[in-house]
């Protein structure tokens, strides 16, 4: 059977549609594509990038000795190079500490951005610090996204009394800011990564759930509903088959574009200690250790610029790319915002 | 619009009550020991968890408990906080007033600066005016808080020596504590003027200078952002073409017939920004170390000072509906055409 689509005259295809054209003429849409990118390079090349400075517990976990940890882990022809990159142990996350010294060290050719208090190696940390970050995004909006579905969806299909209890239980989140419900939460989970970011995402769930159920409830009212209706098709059938799929994309898109948000959260419960483990790379954590370094060290204003200004301008750009790429494809949605 | 306003009052309570029920509920994943050491008093107390077991009826089932407390509550008895070593309701009365000056002086500079630049994108539209404010604009609002008042702090405190922290000079506050000088309201730069001393109310407001200029910063984005796309909206519309047709001057067709209907919008923004606000306050009282609510609130969340953190989970509950309350009021005066059902 030959595709209809294909054929059919004037069917454009995404790439031709007027949206994407507005998102390609978008000069911040490419700043945006650009940072981003860039992160991605340093998350998925951090175990080649790092190579030469991998903590000992990693290289053991990989089972590769220092010596030649350096070439295995940048040819690609070595299976040690797809472990590290793609299913690399937990160890690897581990900032290796070049000292115990409380005081930051400058930077040095070993160390481009510096060396932490406690002797941390802020390049590592930066490095595999975006993987951290993607990590957190991705799965956050991963867990926000399974919560309003569930509760979007129910309130959306039933109505009723059950949509009214859920809906006032979005209010209720919302009423509270949102870092404020987080902090409390990841203080009663505990520290640790996944806490921590099922905390955040039980504090970021509500909008979506509220997205969700106003797009079922507009999918409901259309004409192809009743049909499918009279035709026969079952509440269930109606509504994972016609309703959901049909409502279902503007959320994922939006939520998806959120990671800027959700980074903004970690990183600042991780700034007050509520995060992953002491010594992750974790670029919220790593300003927090930076905090005695920061006003007026010593009386020597800025010497220790390296510790905070790293880590700090890593999650402000970060930000900024997911902000300027949810920028640009809110405005190629909505014709009304330009 | 009073039977409006008294039905949403009458709705106030149900929303604490929820709020409650929703943070006693978390609480629950706490096994009754954990709990049990949040309302310790002394190291006596925190010894025999045992005793506060029995007598918050820890151990029995939630709707006990729950009842336990609310009845405390309504006494007027918000439990005892850890983190200040006093009564919750003791703390929150003598911190509000330090963040709600801090409050106060950031949400107008937000919100005018806000306006400002939406209204600037909007007449110069897709020009270099638009495109500057709007690059600003996102830059400002990826900035984390906290990164922001951390490179402030770096260059202006650290570096160049402008601006001190904490809320006023040393001896003004020596002075305050005391009692050379009256704190009438707890915000400092009104009691300076009520004191007659203009010093500290100057030493006061420098010290704003930063918070004030973070916050405007990182949240002035999202007024801009409303205020230029229902702006452009409100130019397009029939009536301002007419209004441009009769000859009128540029500016007046701008301001007068474009903007004020452009503004109602942000009405409703600038209800959840304050609802936003707060958690801004909170880590600007951080790290400009102000002793508002924030440097109580942010540590007693993380060492799970459960009654501190109901009390202030309440309080903010409570401004962010009263902030939503003002917000339906408000549209009533600036835009006649909405009716209160």
């Amino acid at each position: 059977m030959s595709s209809p689509d294909r054929d059919a005259p004037g069917r454009e295809r995404w790439y031709e549609s007027k949206r994407f054209r507005r998102f390609r003429r978008n000069p911040l849409a490419w700043a945006g594509v650009v940072i981003l990118l860039f992160f991605a390079g340093l998350a998925v090349l951090a175990p080649a990038l790092t190579a030469d400075r991998l903590p000992r517990g990693c290289l053991r976990d990989l089972g590769l000795v220092r010596s030649e940890a350096r070439t295995a882990l940048r040819t690609p022809a070595n299976p040690a190079f797809w472990r590290a990159t793609f299913a690399p142990p937990a160890s690897c996350y581990k900032i290796p500490r070049v000292s115990y010294s409380p005081v930051p060290k400058p930077p040095r050719a070993k160390y481009p951005l510096g060396i932490a208090s406690g002797g941390y190696d802020i390049y590592y940390g930066i490095v595999w610090g975006a993987r951290t970050s993607f990590y957190i995004g991705v799965l956050v909006v991963g867990i926000v996204l399974v919560i309003a579905t569930v509760v979007g969806g129910l309130a959306g299909l039933f109505g009723g009394w059950l949509d009214n209890l859920l809906m006032r239980l979005v209010d209720v989140v919302y009423s509270i800011p949102g870092l404020v419900l987080a902090m409390v939460f990841a203080s009663i989970f505990g520290r640790g990564l996944i806490k921590t970011m099922i905390a955040i995402a039980l504090v970021a769930w509500p909008i979506y759930a509220r997205m969700l159920r106003g797009n079922i409830l507009q999918v409901k009212a259309q004409d192809y509903i009743s049909a499918a209706h009279a035709v026969g098709a079952g509440h269930l059938r109606l509504f994972f088959k016609h309703i959901l799929p049909n409502a279902i994309g503007p959320m994922i898109i939006l939520a998806s574009l959120d990671i800027g948000a959700i980074v903004i959260t970690a990183s600042t419960l991780a700034f007050l200690g509520l995060g992953a483990d002491v010594g992750y790379a974790d670029w919220g954590q790593m300003i927090s250790f930076a905090r005695s370094w920061i006003s007026n060290p010593g009386g020597e204003p800025l010497k220790y610029w390296f510790v905070w200004f790293w880590p700090s301008m890593a999650i402000a750009l970060f930000v900024l790319g997911w902000n300027l790429l949810g920028d640009a494809v809110r405005d190629a949605l909505d014709p009304r915002s330009r | 619009m009073t039977t409006f306003i008294v039905r949403r009052l009458l709705q106030l309570p149900i929303v604490l009550l929820a709020i409650s029920l929703l943070i006693f509920g978390m609480m629950q994943f706490l096994s009754p020991e954990q709990r049990a050491a949040t309302y310790a008093k002394t190291e006596q107390q925190a010894k025999n968890l045992d005793l506060i077991i029995r007598q918050y009826n820890l151990d029995k089932g939630f709707v006990v408990q729950y009842t336990t407390w609310l009845k405390a509550v309504l006494r007027g008895d918000l439990g005892y906080s850890k983190q200040s070593h006093e009564p919750v309701l003791d703390t929150i009365r003598k911190k509000l007033p330090v963040s709600a000056e801090l409050a106060l002086y950031m949400f107008f500079p937000t919100l005018l600066f806000g306006v400002w630049m939406g209204t600037m994108a909007a007449i110069h539209r897709d020009r270099f005016v638009d495109q500057a404010v709007r690059v600003f604009a996102i830059v400002g609002w990826s900035l984390p808080t906290f990164v922001l008042a951390i490179w402030m702090l770096a260059v202006f405190y650290g570096y160049l020596k402008l601006f001190g922290i904490g809320r006023a000079d040393d001896s003004i506050m020596v002075e305050f504590a005391k009692g050379t000088l009256k704190a009438y309201t707890g915000m400092i730069t009104i009691d300076g003027i009520l004191n007659g001393r203009w010093d500290v109310t100057y030493s006061a407001l420098k010290r704003l200078v930063m918070p004030v200029a973070t916050y405007t910063i990182v949240a002035s984005a999202q007024i801009m952002r409303v205020l230029r796309s229902s702006m452009l909206d409100v130019l397009n519309s029939d009536y301002v073409r007419t209004a441009r047709a009769k000859g009128l001057p540029e500016r007046a067709v701008n301001l007068k017939h474009a903007r004020r209907n452009a503004i109602i919008p942000v009405v409703t923004i600038a209800g959840l920004m304050f609802a936003f606000m707060l958690e801004g306050v909170f880590f600007i009282e951080i790290i400009f170390n102000i002793p508002g609510l924030g440097q109580w609130a942010v540590p007693a969340a993380i060492q799970l000072d459960f009654p501190a953190v109901i009390g202030i989970a309440l309080l903010t509950g409570l401004v962010v509906s009263v902030a939503n309350l003002a917000v339906d009021i408000l549209y009533g005066i600036i835009d006649p055409r909405i009716s209160f059902q």
